[in-house]
This record gives C-alpha cells, sequence and structure tokens, in this order.
C-alpha cells in the first residue's frame, strides 16, 4: 500500500483515537468508559459468530476497544467469513481461523475467552448455549431468540455456566440514556408523573426491500439446509420468515420496548396488538404492528403504545418518548431526533408526596439544570395565532430543550466495552440475560395477540424464566 | 469521524460523557447526480442501476451535502465520447481487498447489495483505471455504495498519463472541503450516494490513467466502490 499523506498505519490511527477519547474524559464518567479506556489488564481473545452486517457493525465498534484479539471468525457463508477475515486482518495485521460451522470452532480452538454472536436470530440460542457451555463468555445480539422458549434457555445455560452473558440492547450502556434515566428521569423527575409512553421505527419502504446477493455467490442447498434454510433468499432475508426470526416488532420494536421497561422499572401487565401484511403481502411477518401495553408502576398507571412501520418514515423515524406531568422526553439513539418538552403549565407540585431521601443528587429545577449544563434550552417557539384558533382550551406550546451533549463512539461501542469490562471484573452487566429476558419476554406475545386479536393479561408465569 | 470538532463538556454531578459537536463548515459548488457537462454535446448514456436501499439510514454529519437528485441527472458530452474503461486493469493503494476484488469496479454491474462491491482500507485510499492509451475524459461517472444514504469523505478524481501520478496531474473533482486528505482543498460539495452516482466532468483532460480518491464515509471508516465508469475520445 502507497503511504498517502494521511495513510496512518491504522494500529498507529487508533491508538491515538483511543488517547484521544481517554484525554477527553471528565469528572464523573461511569465504571464502564473509564474501564474501557483504561490500558487492559488481560488481553480477551474473542471469536466472532456471524460476520453478517450486523456482525460487522459490532466488529467495527469492537475494534477501537484496546485489549482484544479476534482469534477466530466463523460464518457459513464464506463471502462473510472472507470478510471477517479481513477486517480482522486490517486491524491486527495477522489472520484469524476461520470455520464454517461452530461446532468445529469451539473443538478445534484453545484460549477463546468470549464469543459476539450475531447470527440470525433462531440461531442465537443456541450457538450462545453451545458457547456458554464451551466456558466462554457470550455477548449476542437481541432478539435473545425467536422464541421465548429459546430465551429462556439462554439464561438457565449462563446461570448454570457461571458465564457471563449480556444481550445487545445496547442503548443500556449509551450514556445518552443512562444519563437521561439516571439525571433527568429519576434524579431530578423533570417529567413529573409520566402516564404515557410513545415509541416507534418507521421506515421507509424502499428501505425494506428485500436484501440482494450477487447469484455466483450462492451457497450451496446442501450447506443452506444443514443450517436451517430453505434457500438463498431466506438465508438473505430471514428477518420475514416466521420460524426464523419475530419479524419487525422484534428486529426493531424489541430495542425500544426494551427501554420502555428499563426507564419504567417494570414490565407490563397486558398487551393488546394488531398488524399486517399491508404492503409485503408475500412476506410472512406483518409489515406493520401497533401494540398497546399497560403498566403499574411505582408512580400510578402507564400505558404504552409502540408502532413499527416499514412502509413509511414519516413522522420522525425511530424513538422513545416518555411523556409526564411537567415535560416530556423524546429520546433517540439518533441525537437529532431526541426532543426535551417543559410544559407551560404543569401541575402543582403534590405536597403530601415526600422528597426521596435516598435521590443521587437534589431535584434540580428546568433553569437549575440549564444552569448546571445538564440541559441546553432551545429557541423559544413561535407563539400561537390568535386568529383562526378552534379551540380555546388549546395549550400553549411547551418550551423546549436539549441533551447537552453527543456520544462520540460508534452506538454499539459502550455495550461491548461494559461486556469486556465485566469480564475483566471491572464492571457489571449492562444488560445480562436474565434482565434482558424479562424485559424481552413481553414482546414474544405481540405477534400472538396481533394474530388473534386478542388481548393478553399476562400471568408472571407467561413472564418468568 | 472526519470534520467533527468535538470539545469536552463538564457534567457536574452526571454520570455520563458527553460531547458537544461543533459542526465543520466548507465551501461548495457541485454535488452528486450534477447536471452540465459540454455545450451542446450530446447526452451521456449512461445505465444507472434500480434502487434498493437497506435498513435505517445513519446521521450523515456534512456540511453542505448535496442531497439525492429527485431523477436522472442530464450530463452533455461531445459527439463520438464512448465508454472507455469497461474491463480496464484496476489498481489500488490498497492491493489486498478488505472485501470482494478490483475487478469488480470496471465490470459493468452497478448493483446494490453484497457481492457487487468491493471494500477497501480505511484512511484515505485510491483506485485506479488504465484506460491502456491516453484520451480526452469527458465524464467519470462513479457509484461507492447505494445501498445505504451516506456520503463518502474527500471524494478526488484526477487524471494524468503518468501511472504514478507525480507529473501532469489534473484534478478534475475535489470535494475535500478542508484538505484532510493533504492533497489540495476542493470546492466541490460532498454528496449523498445514490443510484445515480457522481458524475463528474472530465473537462477533456487527456490522461491514459484516471485516479479517484475517498477517506471513509460516514457510516464506517472503509472505503467502497461498485462501479467507475469512464467516457471519453480514444487519442
Amino acid at each position: 500500500m502507497e503511504n498517502t499523506p494521511s495513510n496512518i498505519p491504522r494500529r498507529d490511527f487508533l491508538q491515538r483515537a483511543t488517547a484521544g477519547v481517554g484525554a477527553g474524559l471528565v469528572l464523573g464518567v461511569p465504571n464502564i468508559l473509564r474501564a474501557a479506556d483504561a490500558a487492559p489488564s488481560k488481553k480477551i481473545n474473542v471469536a466472532l459468530v456471524g460476520h453478517g452486517k450486523q456482525g460487522q457493525v459490532l466488529f467495527d465498534a469492537m475494534k477501537n476497544i484496546p485489549g482484544l484479539h479476534f482469534q477466530a471468525v466463523c460464518d457459513i457463508w464464506d463471502y462473510n467469513r472472507g470478510a471477517g477475515v479481513g477486517h480482522v486482518y486490517a486491524v491486527e495485521k495477522q489472520k484469524p481461523k476461520a470455520y464454517a460451522d461452530i461446532d468445529e470452532m469451539l473443538a478445534t480452538e484453545k484460549g477463546l475467552d468470549a464469543a459476539v454472536i450475531a447470527t440470525p436470530d433462531f440461531w442465537h440460542s443456541p450457538h450462545t448455549v453451545k458457547c456458554l457451555e464451551a466456558g466462554l463468555h457470550v455477548y449476542c445480539e437481541k432478539m435473545m431468540s425467536n422464541t421465548i422458549e429459546g430465551a429462556r434457555a439462554m439464561v438457565v445455560a449462563a446461570e448454570k455456566s457461571g458465564k457471563l452473558c449480556q444481550i445487545g440492547h445496547q442503548r443500556r450502556s449509551n450514556p445518552r440514556y443512562r444519563f437521561t434515566l439516571d439525571q433527568l428521569i429519576n434524579g431530578s423527575k423533570i417529567c413529573g408523573q409520566i402516564i404515557n409512553v410513545n415509541g416507534q421505527w418507521n421506515r421507509a419502504v424502499k428501505s425494506s426491500q428485500d436484501i440482494a446477493y450477487k447469484p455466483s455467490l450462492t451457497i450451496k442447498p446442501e450447506v443452506l439446509a444443514k443450517y436451517g434454510f430453505k434457500d438463498m433468499h431466506q438465508f438473505m432475508n430471514w428477518r420475514f420468515y416466521r420460524d426464523l426470526s419475530g419479524g419487525a416488532i422484534s428486529d426493531l420494536g424489541a430495542h425500544q420496548i426494551d427501554i420502555f421497561n428499563w426507564f419504567l422499572g417494570a414490565v407490563p401487565k397486558s398487551l393488546y396488538a394488531t398488524g399486517a401484511n399491508s404492503y409485503f403481502k408475500n412476506r410472512e411477518h406483518f409489515d406493520n404492528v401497533m401494540a398497546l401495553f399497560d403498566y403499574e408502576t411505582p408512580q400510578g398507571l402507564v400505558r404504552a403504545f409502540y408502532q413499527v412501520l416499514t412502509t413509511t418514515s414519516a413522522g420522525g423515524g425511530y424513538y422513545e418518548s416518555f411523556m409526564g406531568t411537567e415535560g416530556t422526553i423524546k429520546i433517540s439513539e439518533n441525537s437529532s431526533a431526541t426532543e426535551i418538552f417543559k410544559e407551560t403549565s404543569p401541575a402543582p407540585k403534590d405536597p403530601t408526596v415526600p422528597v426521596d431521601p435516598n435521590a443521587k443528587i437534589p431535584p434540580l429545577s428546568w433553569d437549575g439544570l440549564v444552569q448546571r449544563g445538564l440541559l441546553r434550552k432551545q429557541a423559544a417557539a413561535p407563539k400561537p395565532k390568535t386568529e383562526g384558533v378552534v379551540d380555546s382550551r388549546v395549550s400553549a406550546p411547551p418550551e423546549g430543550f436539549a441533551l447537552p451533549g453527543e456520544l462520540n463512539k460508534p452506538p454499539h461501542q459502550p455495550h461491548l466495552e461494559n461486556f469486556f469490562a465485566a469480564i475483566r471484573g471491572e464492571a457489571k452487566l449492562n444488560c445480562d440475560a436474565r434482565h434482558a429476558f424479562l424485559s424481552e419476554a413481553p414482546i414474544y406475545y405481540v405477534n400472538p395477540s396481533a394474530l388473534s386479536k386478542q388481548p393478553i393479561v399476562f400471568t408472571p408465569e407467561q413472564l418468568s424464566v | 469521524m472526519k470534520h467533527t470538532t468535538t470539545i469536552t463538556t463538564l457534567l457536574a454531578a452526571s454520570t455520563a460523557l458527553f460531547l458537544i459537536n461543533c459542526k465543520g463548515g466548507g465551501s461548495s459548488t457541485s454535488g452528486g447526480g450534477t447536471s452540465g457537462g459540454t455545450p451542446g454535446g450530446d447526452p451521456l448514456a449512461v445505465e444507472f442501476p434500480p434502487e434498493l436501499i437497506e435498513g435505517t439510514p445513519k446521521p450523515m454529519n456534512v456540511p453542505n451535502l448535496v442531497q439525492v437528485p429527485e431523477k436522472a441527472p442530464t450530463f452533455l458530452v461531445p459527439k463520438g465520447t464512448a465508454l472507455l474503461s469497461k474491463g480496464k486493469k484496476v489498481t489500488s493503494s490498497d492491493d489486498n481487498p478488505i472485501i470482494g476484488t478490483l475487478d469488480l469496479i470496471t465490470d459493468g454491474d452497478k448493483q446494490a447489495g453484497e457481492g457487487y462491491f468491493v471494500e477497501l482500507l480505511d484512511g484515505t485510499q485510491w483506485v485506479q483505471i488504465d484506460l491502456e492509451k491516453s484520451a480526452a475524459v469527458h465524464a467519470v461517472c462513479l457509484w461507492h455504495f447505494h445501498s445505504q444514504r451516506r456520503a463518502y469523505h474527500d471524494v478526488i478524481v484526477q487524471i494524468s498519463d503518468d501511472p504514478e501520478f507525480k507529473t501532469g496531474v489534473t484534478t478534475v473533482y475535489n470535494n475535500d472541503y478542508d484538505d484532510s486528505s493533504k492533497l489540495g482543498k476542493g470546492s466541490d460539495n460532498p454528496y449523498v450516494e445514490s443510484r445515480f452516482g457522481l458524475i463528474a466532468d472530465g473537462k477533456g483532460t487527456k490522461g491514459r490513467y484516471v485516479r479517484l480518491y475517498s477517506m471513509g464515509n460516514t457510516s464506517n471508516e472503509m472505503n467502497h466502490y461498485i462501479e467507475v465508469e469512464v467516457y471519453g475520445i480514444a487519442q
């Protein structure tokens, strides 16, 4: 390779980039970040299990984390395997061992510490259980499985093995989300009483097309059959098939419904969902799903609405919105979609509610939060016109605020950092298998509710391991 | 990622790290899917691939970003202009691509999807097409990667008769507005990738070799090419 002017050797670049991040640390940084940016005490040998699109997203996030050695790559498609070998070689200047079969990899490779699993959903549980039983710590993409039984098996295997099992709900390690929950919702309680939650993932129809591939790269039929695919289209588009995945509510909705449950500190008591194949009529899974959840939380009843649409992007993409008597926080992994609103006529404080003596910080007013740099005030919204008002009871537009900064890493990196820090004993997992199961469990009932057109009132057994 | 100045901010009593981003600025002229070319010429007959977008787009924090045109651009070239690059040899600063092979760049297949693109290392990388003899280049059509909306950084197109690109180099397109690739500051605008790609005006520049640079993109650090087509009149 020619040494072009800006062609900094990758290792040098990564070391400089890491040093830059470390130098930017400030007071109060959570352990997950501090641990990840410190010099690693032990090299962790990692197996990459599944190196398709999501596997590559995870690798892009992992290659910035010091102290990892990517020892093996496993994927049934030689095209993905080759990409995995190339990606590792680009970082480490040495090739990992490549395997088509996970059993062969686990039987052959010595010294592996962890597996990062990004295979199709119906393989998550078998692959996770195999790796845990082989003595590896596991980071597995969400959904845990395409079935609740598969997810249960992962919890059991993790707890039986004593190994760590982190599930890829990466927002749980995102500093923007942790700050919002810890400081704004629980700390300063700027939303007041949260009564409603609204979330969505709206994706344009043109972004929801079948994934294409070059015909010359087709996997042999016997290999596809061995690994549970009837043909190459199903291998490339497994998210459309009921036996292989949970569909859009699982692929996309699981991220946000997990945030509902995490932020509310509760799981829903009941569910009603509806869905249809309104556009992609030949797909097994619904192309649009809407779900209503009812919660009983310590602060009262909460009703949550979620929609996942693969037929339109209108309405702001993807976010979770927590709506309270004093304010609303609409948060998204996409920082440009994050908005915070203060009610212009907030509910009066209930004098009978005692101040929480265990609050991490004393509750701050909106102005106090702005003064301390914990919120940014947005430009004032235009005043409503007096002409043409159709109802004198229309509320004045709320004041707008924003979070004070952005995550300076790939979105999955903090969650992976947390996983590897936990392996080193320097952190606790932010989303272990049991907690992930508790949050994911209601999601497995969305498609059944929509198919049966019946509400589901959850029993404890339905939502437990 | 490029073009982002980060300033740390102290969050007292906070448990989180944030960086406040101040986006850089840049000058601009033209960008992706541009219309133009040789006045009075014939429309360039480019075959555009079908649109196939996958997944949710990632934010593109790039200033003066030219959005995807609503219809195919019209670009005029002198009579007699022909496709010169199909099947021609491609070399690269990364001689061991991570995904795919360099011959994909001139194989005539511009489709999105797996197997149609070559992925090169991060940093500033180039690919170079040998037209086998000098030509007056009137258009360079370029598709980096169009199954996801993204913008590539520091897209630079140069033409020369010197295979080393040390002498007689003419830059016909450059959107490296902050000179981060150290090849000179450009005045063209960054653009969003699409099935329409980019048509860079070759302006009749004479040369046997066409070299194209980039430095990662708004979705990841890597460099990609699906296809490059060089149109001109052989000398």
